[in-house]
């Protein structure tokens, strides 16, 4: 399986999927004009790596300065698929990285937390 | 036309930058967005402000871009002339960001009882009907998840907002958010 990088626009962030160090990151700012297409083939990655992949730990790094709301819809149904994926026997970890000043970021966080509690989802400052 | 007086009425209006007329475009809407991350950094706002302010900026043009785009195609004599506007009013140290279009009265008679609806609720209950709904889907449309107003109502400190009789099939829509920079 091929490794996926989307370059970082000014309203949608670098994206790297990286499948030999079982990376998954999201770098930047999200409010596409159409998000559910920007994202449809980050989605296909994520579910074909965890289709096929036996790496044994995989780390999401989300760090999403601010984000419109069909993007953050769209993170709901990505930790959602990611909670799948753990279900199945997957080792998952996942930092919700946020600048140490940008309160709505951390909450964005907690909101995330609270709705997955059994994904192993934590706050990291920056 | 006296493009002084313009700059003067906008100069006291603490108008940062306003678009009006023309289609809002994705790139047009990136490029204020960036204008206004120069505009906070230049001003000292706090992150937690400012990404407030951001989100709120995108959601409403993005809206406002969206509807414009779909009546465009569904109905011929649709008039896309719109206003969004960002500004600082001194007096409290707030910014506002404020929009203005025409709206059919059926999307009014779907919009409105949903304002009136966050309006009434407090802090926590938008965030919960935010959650519940993100999760359920349940309002989701092609182009977003139907959480918008709930997504800027969890970003200011009030919402405003008017509904202004243009003929029995056409409405202007107001919408404004207020924001205070609470970084000392």
């Amino acid at each position: 399986m091929e490794n996926l990088t989307i370059e970082e626009t000014k309203y949608t962030p670098s994206i790297n999927l990286n499948v030999e160090n079982g990376l998954i990151e999201l770098v930047g700012k999200s409010y596409p004009e159409n998000t559910f297409e920007f994202y449809q083939p980050m989605i296909e990655w994520v579910e074909n790596y965890f289709d096929g992949n036996d790496q044994p730990k995989t780390i999401i790094n989300f760090e999403i300065i601010y984000f419109n709301s069909s993007s953050s819809k769209l993170f709901f149904d990505f930790f959602d698929l990611i909670e799948e994926s753990q279900n199945k026997g997957k080792s998952i970890k996942i930092n919700w990285i946020y600048d140490e000043d940008n309160e709505s970021a951390m909450e964005a966080g907690e909101d995330f937390i609270e709705d997955f509690e059994k994904l192993d989802l934590s706050l990291v400052k920056k | 036309m006296d493009i002084t007086k313009l700059e003067d009425f906008l100069d006291d209006s603490g108008v940062v930058f306003l678009s009006y007329g023309g289609m809002l475009t994705q790139e047009l809407i990136s490029n204020m967005t960036e204008a206004l991350e120069k505009e906070t950094e230049k001003n000292n706002i706090g992150i937690s402000a400012s990404t407030n302010l951001f989100t709120i900026f995108v959601e409403l043009s993005q809206n406002m871009m969206n509807y414009s785009k779909c009546k465009n195609v569904c109905e011929e004599e649709f008039d896309p002339k719109g206003l969004v506007l960002v500004g600082y009013n001194k007096d409290d140290n707030s910014y506002y960001v404020l929009s203005r279009n025409i709206i059919n009265a059926v999307d009014k008679d779907k919009i409105l009882p949903k304002l009136e609806e966050i309006q009434s609720m407090g802090r926590d209950e938008v965030k919960k009907k935010y959650r519940e709904l993100r999760r359920s889907g349940l309002d989701k449309h092609n182009k977003g998840a139907g959480i918008g107003f709930l997504e800027i109502s969890k970003r200011c400190d009030n919402i405003d907002f008017t509904f202004k009789k243009i003929n029995e099939n056409k409405y202007q829509f107001m919408f404004q958010a207020n924001i205070f920079n609470k970084q000392k």
